[in-house]
């Protein structure tokens, strides 16, 4: 066994087994439980890339104003952008960042998914290896494969669609609105793109895998929730006022402003203000006016 | 342009993230036992050996002059294998470049006929000489995954699918004669002794049956599931299962005689020779247990987990362990040797005629191996070549 398959993958793979046979030998909702105690393992990561997606899409309508304002002058519009970030506290590259950090912990989990389904024989040879001492994980394998009238081996329409509108939906609630075309554009192509190359891909596996992918975009949409509301999912019904439209109404008054965009978190005045204020400060805003109404 | 610069950049790692993204997904998949391959063992008959390949076709090599004859490929069950040609049941795996219908079950050949069961859940039957082929099981549409090999004995053809099922067909014109439900997948191979069936399932349970209507005679059960082939001798059934433990049971009554608790499943089918029991386990060893007792003579360190059955040749048991390495055990003096070495894992039971041990890995190879000497050679699997 090599370094990643003796601390990543061995442990996740007993744990499954032994949560499944705790779980009244039910594969499924050891994935569905791995998935909740990763996630909340990882809820410090995961929150820090959320606020700052969140960051960076209220931002946006400063950063528009400063291109705007100093689009001809690049030095000015960096310094700018960089004081911008710098006062708020937001790293352009933070959120993917944390997911560069999470990409192995998920690609483990997929992997230890897949081994511990030993769909075919070779699999279930290959199995034996990855087992603890523990008695118990020699009694309890090879797991049940049904779950909910799913056999967790074979491929599933229907969960393959979940996959993609659970994940299409959490993408759409953390899109950032840009005031840049090419970025937007961007943003819409991995809108669909993510969510279209992973229902194919589910189409294409076990739904035990999709069935993680399913529940992990729960937990994920749940988590945004929590922090954001329904983001981009309320913007774009319609209750986001169109772009020059906004820009106006940003730097024309406080009042104007955060009433109806449960995202609007940071207050953008032509006032001076102290970059203590300018700081973007999570659930606070929305708890406030929560109070309000 | 600073700002332009920036989101490219973020552009950039998030198109970065999803190629790691499918390549992770796609490429561990395929290379982690997602998809089947197959481990057919060989037969020798009449100075031909016949072989399952991992083409999903039935090989038959002459054994003097390396001619190769193949049948056509085993269908598939009609479904797809996905996007990635990596699901999972249909046989036709993504897995190392062939993609036929993997055959795990080793070929009998009983009169003028062989016969193969394939990974599409179907048994056929080929003319012996002409390799075409005469009668198929079902003759429409397909069982689950027929993983186990299949035994032929007083005119009946018996075998296990993934669906619990045990089937016993007319071996003339493969016609269903009867059928026993167990309570999980079968895997594992039968064994028939006189009249009675013993065959082991998921379900953790050895059953016996009597091989003239599947009546049930009686049923074992252990802690865990079954997949190892049974060895019966003098009216004792050898076994072992995934709960670590060798049991030897009485063939009438099914009754236990003793137990042996190792360190890993027990897969592959025991051999026993001068009273001594030699089962290859998981857990990279050969143990040597007295068939009237169970108790622990030796074990032998193979250094990586015995999944292939073992063959008796003079009076050394050849066993074949995982990382390529053929051992020789002499019995007298209860020494392991390394007989010969090969660069591929070896899953599959081992076959031994005339002093040459067959070994069948998964890259399209039959290895020929002199049980003496030890010496090496080769023959290719693969169609056309």
């Amino acid at each position: 066994m090599n370094v990643w398959e003796l601390i990543i993958q061995q442990p996740v793979i007993n744990v499954l087994i032994v949560m499944s046979h705790y779980l009244g030998g039910s594969f499924g909702l050891a994935i569905i439980a791995l998935t909740i105690i990763v996630n909340l393992l990882m809820l410090k990561l995961t929150l820090n890339q959320i606020r700052s997606t969140k960051a960076m899409q209220d931002l946006q309508p400063r950063l528009a104003e400063i291109q705007k304002k100093y689009g001809k002058d690049r030095q000015k519009l960096a310094q700018e952008q960089m004081r911008l970030y710098k006062e708020s506290g937001v790293k352009p590259a933070g959120c993917a960042i944390t997911m560069l950090i999470q990409m192995p912990v998920w690609i483990a989990l997929y992997q230890s998914i897949m081994l511990t389904l030993a769909i075919a024989p070779e699999g279930l040879l290959n199995l034996s290896k990855y087992l603890y001492s523990w008695p118990i994980l020699y009694e309890a394998l090879p797991l049940s494969r049904s779950f909910i009238g799913l056999d967790l081996a074979e491929r599933n329409f229907i969960l393959a669609i979940l996959v993609g509108a659970t994940m299409w939906l959490q993408q759409k609630m953390s899109m950032t609105t840009s005031g840049d075309s090419k970025q937007a554009q961007q943003s819409q192509m991995m809108l669909w793109m993510m969510p279209m190359m992973f229902t194919l891909l589910a189409l294409s596996f076990p739904s035990g895998l999709a069935l993680f992918w399913v529940a992990s975009s729960v937990v994920r949409i749940v988590m945004q929730y929590r922090i954001s509301g329904w983001g981009g999912i309320r913007r774009g019904a319609g209750q986001e006022p169109d772009k020059d439209k906004r820009y106006v109404k940003l730097i024309s008054s406080e009042e104007d402003k955060s009433v109806d965009d449960v995202g609007a978190d940071i207050v953008i005045t032509d006032k001076q203000q102290k970059p203590g204020k300018m700081r973007y400060l999570p659930g606070q805003d929305r708890a406030q006016r929560r109070r309000k109404k | 342009m600073p700002l332009k610069k920036g989101k490219w950049r973020v552009g950039r790692i998030w198109l970065l993230i999803v190629m790691l993204l499918v390549i992770g997904l796609v490429g561990f998949s395929c290379v982690r036992g997602l998809a089947p391959v197959g481990w057919s063992g060989g037969v020798v008959s009449d100075g031909t050996l016949y072989v399952g390949s991992k083409e999903g076709r039935l090989v038959a090599i002459g054994l003097d002059d390396n001619s190769r004859h193949w049948t056509e490929p085993l269908k598939a069950s009609g479904q797809g294998g996905g996007l990635f040609g990596c699901s999972p049941a249909y046989g036709g795996g993504c897995g190392g470049g062939a993609s036929g219908v993997a055959i795990y079950g080793t070929p009998v050949v009983m009169g003028d006929r062989v016969y193969i069961a394939g990974y599409n859940g179907k048994v056929y039957s080929y003319d012996y000489s002409s390799l075409q082929m005469d009668d198929i099981y079902p003759p429409e549409g397909n069982l689950e995954p027929i993983v186990g090999g299949i035994v032929i004995d007083q005119g009946m053809l018996y075998f296990g699918a993934s669906d619990g099922m045990f089937y016993a067909l007319d071996a003339d014109n493969l016609i269903w004669k009867w059928e026993f439900e167990t309570g999980d997948r079968i895997w594992a191979t039968p064994a028939v002794s006189e009249g009675t069936i013993y065959i082991g399932s998921f379900d953790k349970k050895l059953y016996a049956l009597d091989a003239a209507d599947g009546r049930k005679k009686w049923e074992f059960e252990t802690e865990g599931a079954i997949v190892s082939e049974p060895l019966v001798s003098d009216g004792t059934v050898y076994i072992g299962s995934f709960d670590r433990h060798m049991y030897a049971i009485n063939a009438y009554n099914g009754s236990l005689k003793w137990k042996y608790k190792a360190e890993n499943w027990f897969w592959a089918k025991p051999l026993i020779y001068n009273g001594t029991v030699y089962a290859g386990c998981l857990d990279d060893k050969v143990y040597a247990l007295k068939a009237d007792t169970g108790d622990k003579l030796t074990e032998f360190d193979m250094g990586s987990p015995v999944s292939s059955s073992l063959v008796l040749f003079d009076s050394k048991v050849i066993v074949a362990s995982r990382d390529g390495v053929v051992h020789a055990i002499d019995t007298v003096e209860n020494r392991v040797k390394k007989l010969a070495e090969i660069e591929e894992e070896i899953y599959g039971p081992l076959c031994i005629g005339d002093g040459t041990v067959y070994v069948h890995t998964q890259d399209l190879t039959l290895h020929r191996i002199n049980a003496t000497t030890g010496a090496i050679g080769t023959v290719s699997l693969k169609s056309g070549e």
